[in-house]
């Protein structure tokens, strides 16, 4: 083999009581597309921040090379200039300025004092054509699709003559049609030498893209496969130290519980005055049971369970009965009372006092259990309580009294679902449960719904992800455009069958 | 480590060092009578400021409470000297108002959605209006003749010597059982204890500082009666922040006011009770400081909200709420206090008074950003 581009020994960095990263061995030869996988808190990031010199040459252990010499980034300047190039989830983009004005920000062609416009578009339309971009050099940013966005930052690193593209998550907020062609464009520049370290936790993704991959767990590099050598199920055994035998590992509870929620004909607008948005929905609920929703984005889950809890829309007609009690303009406050609870999709949105601890969170919409004659919080009994969801949940973090902001998207949902399940309910709606979580996490999400379903409580399960919902669900039904497209029963689950549910289209007869 | 210890001890500094600053070019500023002074005006910053306290928490801000705190003075002034009230049923009459009258501000703030410095800053204006309307732009005494009441003796009143020493051992006794019953409680339930020594220190420090500040107000007159009003205020809201349900929301909604509604909070009833809580800290305001100053006059009140403002984001509360303490504001209060008494003590002239207010208001909310950024 040539020399490799990138190569890293025994890198090890610390931050205060915590090992980021321990002794990581890590290898990038030319024209290479090597993924990183690993948990949430592995240390992808760190290494990612230590390439790139974000973390300063001198504030870890061990060293890498560049084409066997050794290098010393001390800030993301020196990285560029070394030829490598971040692309983060979190753009760089001015979204004001025009397509061109980014591509070349900091570096526009001049004549004289002045900025060369005419040499810059063309330019710009030069590269973007190149790239097969049919996008105009004086769009201004703000007018593209995320996808674009990541296309065109990507440009911007070629054309700084980046030798390493470093991608982190791109494809988090893409359509699959974007995945491919980012994909596709990847592959080009593989044939033209680039080298990329490409982060995601898309397995199948990875092992489209990839040609090796090293799996960090820990800190600590577990093991470099070439993709050929390799399956989705060992790169998951090195991610979380375990074997994993069933990905959605749902164990239907015993029999159907008793009637937890009715739904009838229901018909809601976002505001009064607009037409209904959900649609003559009808659905029944019962103990011990998960009901999937899905469908596609916009369809109206969200909406609807947002509704349910008392959080969305104007109700026009129909009836909502939870545990035989009509459950009429509720807000979510009442929703707690009466033991419906809702875990939000977007975690640090609507989920989370980032700023206040774990524990001041897990008990937020409980502290009814702990207050005492007086008004005052009977706090022991509080931490108690606090500690046992801290424990038996798993929150990665030294203790209840560590940020919530500070957690990763992991713990964070935990927190989320922790603080949910405190309030005792008997119905739980779970929102994308496992959007941007890691495998293990995923795992203990799933194991959380199989035993509360055993408990006897009720569930229901908004998922984007369709081996999820099917895995997951005991039943489920597919929204389009705000109405009911199909219910289907777990014997009748497939993916088309589903899919063409969620399209509106007429669900082929099953006899 | 160092960092943090920096951070906790810039407070304390920064007071030793206005203090000692003061002292030095006017030996009178530690001498027991401006000290008893100063502890008077401290008890009136420092009780509207813990009001404002609790709607900074919340992400919210009152600009009318100046306004609001002539008002309130004002009403209760002349039910006694025109109307000839007894001062306490003048002054329930007055408090009665300002309670209605901050309600009805905070339903406004929340149930029609308009951000709280709009309505408020209205509030200043039309208070100020009402107020120069109630006094009829003269000046009314707090009492009549030279008879003593309970409005003018709000300021005016002392502990004698002795009461004041035995209510500061009983006080520090009560810390030290406080202490003793949590650390108890968290034994028994399980949960990790601080170690004795810390503890111990913890207390002697307290209790030292309470009888200490007993011994340096007898050397005038004795614990001005303000000081004990400011305090049952600073134990009210510290309860209420740290140990009820209704503080804790407080600090989730000025947090993340989206996910404290998902989390069945009921946001807006909050809301009004931190206005209503306002309400009581400016009618307490508003006696002690229209009594301090003898008469309610066009000019009582004047700019309080800023001083209530820079004393809790001085004490580290966060205008964007959701961040500070108790004790942070009655260190901010009392830096505000030292300040303005030390420069009246030197006669510094009134427009560089201004100016020096303005500038630490301004390095406050500056300090306040940079912090807000790590």
């Amino acid at each position: 083999m040539s020399v490799p581009l990138l190569e890293a020994c025994g890198l090890t960095k610390r931050f205060p009581g915590v090992l980021a990263l321990r002794e990581v061995k890590f290898e990038l030869q030319p024209g290479e597309i090597h993924a990183l996988c690993g948990e949430n808190g592995a240390g992808k990031s760190t290494l990612i921040k230590l390439l790139s010199g974000i973390h300063p040459h001198g504030s870890y252990e061990g060293e890498f090379r560049i084409d066997g010499t050794p290098a010393a980034f001390h800030s993301i300047r020196d990285a560029e200039r070394a030829g490598i190039a971040v692309i983060t989830q979190e753009f760089a983009l001015v979204d004001d300025l025009s397509v061109a004005e980014n591509i070349f920000l900091g570096r526009a062609p001049r004549r004289g004092l002045r900025v060369d416009w005419l040499e810059m578009h063309r330019r710009a339309a030069r590269l973007l054509a190149d790239f097969g971009l049919a996008i105009e050099p004086e769009t201004p940013v703000r007018q593209l699709g995320i996808g674009q966005k990541q296309l065109v930052e990507i440009v911007r690193a070629i054309d700084k003559k980046s030798r390493v593209l470093v991608l982190d998550e791109p494809t988090a907020a893409l359509t699959e049609q974007e995945v491919a062609v980012l994909l596709d464009h990847l592959r080009r520049l593989r044939a033209q030498g680039t080298a990329c370290i490409y982060i995601s936790h898309k397995l199948d993704e990875v092992f489209s893209i990839a040609d090796r991959i090293t799996v960090l767990r820990d800190g600590a590099s577990i093991a470099t496969l070439g993709v050929r050598d390799a399956t989705i199920s060992l790169v998951i055994k090195h991610m979380v130290g375990r074997e994993i035998a069933d990905l959605f590992p749902r164990r239907p509870a015993a029999g159907p519980g008793t009637l937890q929620l009715a739904v009838h004909r229901l018909n809601v607008a976002p505001t009064p005055g607009r037409p209904a948005w959900l649609r003559e929905i009808s659905f029944e609920l019962h103990g011990g049971e998960v009901l999937g929703f899905g469908g596609l984005m916009g369809a109206g889950r969200t909406e609807l369970l947002m509704h349910l809890f008392g959080a969305w829309g104007h109700r026009l007609g129909g009836e909502v009965v939870l545990r035989g009690q009509i459950h009429a303009r509720p807000t979510p406050r009442d929703s707690i009372r009466r033991g419906l609870v809702l875990a939000s999709e977007d975690r640090r949105r609507y989920g989370l006092i980032l700023e206040q601890e774990i524990g001041f969170n897990l008990s937020l919409s409980s502290l009814r259990q702990f207050t005492r004659a007086g008004g005052r919080i009977d706090q022991p009994a509080e931490q108690i309580r606090n500690r046992a969801f801290f424990d038996s949940l798993r929150v990665k973090a030294p203790d209840q009294h560590a940020r919530a902001g500070g957690l990763s998207g992991g713990n964070q949902q935990k927190v989320v679902l922790g603080k949910a399940l405190m309030t005792e309910p008997t119905v739980v709606m779970l929102d994308e449960p496992t959007r941007g979580i890691d495998v293990g996490a995923k795992l203990e999400v799933y194991e959380l719904i199989n035993r509360l379903t055993a408990e006897g409580k009720a569930v229901i399960l908004v998922s984007s992800e369709l081996p999820e919902l099917m895995g997951m669900s005991d039943r489920i039904i597919m929204l389009a455009d705000g109405r009911i497209g199909g219910e289907f029963a777990r014997a009748d689950f497939s993916q088309e069958k589903l899919l063409a549910a969620a399209m509106g289209r007429a669900i082929p007869s099953a006899a | 480590m160092n960092a943090k210890l920096l951070k906790n001890l810039a407070m304390p500094i920064a007071l030793v060092a206005i203090c000692a600053f003061f002292a030095f070019r006017e030996h009178a500023f530690l001498g027991p009578r401006n000290l008893t002074q100063l502890i008077v005006e401290f008890s009136i910053t420092g009780t509207l400021a813990l009001g404002m306290f609790m709607i900074l928490l919340t992400g919210q801000i009152d600009l009318s409470v100046g306004s609001g705190v002539g008002l309130i003075g004002g009403i209760a002034a002349v039910l006694v000297f025109q109307r000839g009230w007894p001062a306490p049923a003048a002054m329930l009459g007055a408090f009665v108002a300002a309670l209605v009258l901050w309600t009805l501000m905070g339903a406004l703030i929340v149930r029609q959605r308009i951000p709280s410095f709009i309505i408020t800053l209205g509030g200043l204006l039309i208070f100020k209006g009402l107020f120069w309307l109630v006094i009829q732009n003269s000046t009314i005494p707090v009492a009549r003749g030279d008879e003593d009441n309970l409005y003018s003796l709000l300021t005016t009143y002392y502990l004698p010597a002795r009461i004041g020493l035995g209510l500061a051992i009983a006080v520090a006794v009560a810390l030290g059982l406080i202490q003793w019953r949590s650390r108890a409680a968290r034994a028994a339930h399980g949960l990790p204890v601080p170690p004795v020594a810390d503890a111990a220190t913890r207390w002697i420090v307290s209790a030292a500082a309470v009888v200490g500040l007993v011994v340096v107000c007898n050397n005038f007159r004795g614990i001005p009666l303000s000081l004990l009003i400011l305090a049952a205020t600073a134990v009210t809201v510290y309860f209420l922040t740290r140990h009820t349900p209704f503080g804790r929301y407080l600090y989730a909604i000025g947090g993340n006011e989206e996910a404290a509604v998902l989390s069945g909070i009921a946001v807006n009833r909050v809301l009004i009770g931190a206005y209503a809580l306002m309400g009581v800290t400016v009618a307490l305001t508003g006696f002690m400081t229209t009594a301090y100053s003898g008469a309610s006059t066009t000019t009582v009140g004047d700019l309080m909200e800023l001083d209530a403002i820079a004393a809790c984001v001085i004490g580290g509360t966060a205008l964007k709420g959701g961040r500070g303490t108790v004790w942070g504001v009655i260190f901010g209060a009392l830096i505000m206090t030292a300040l303005l008494n030390g420069m009246t003590l030197l006669a510094v002239a009134p427009e560089i008074k201004f100016i020096a207010r303005g500038v630490v208001l301004t390095l406050a909310v500056w300090m306040d950003v940079k912090l807000g950024k790590k």
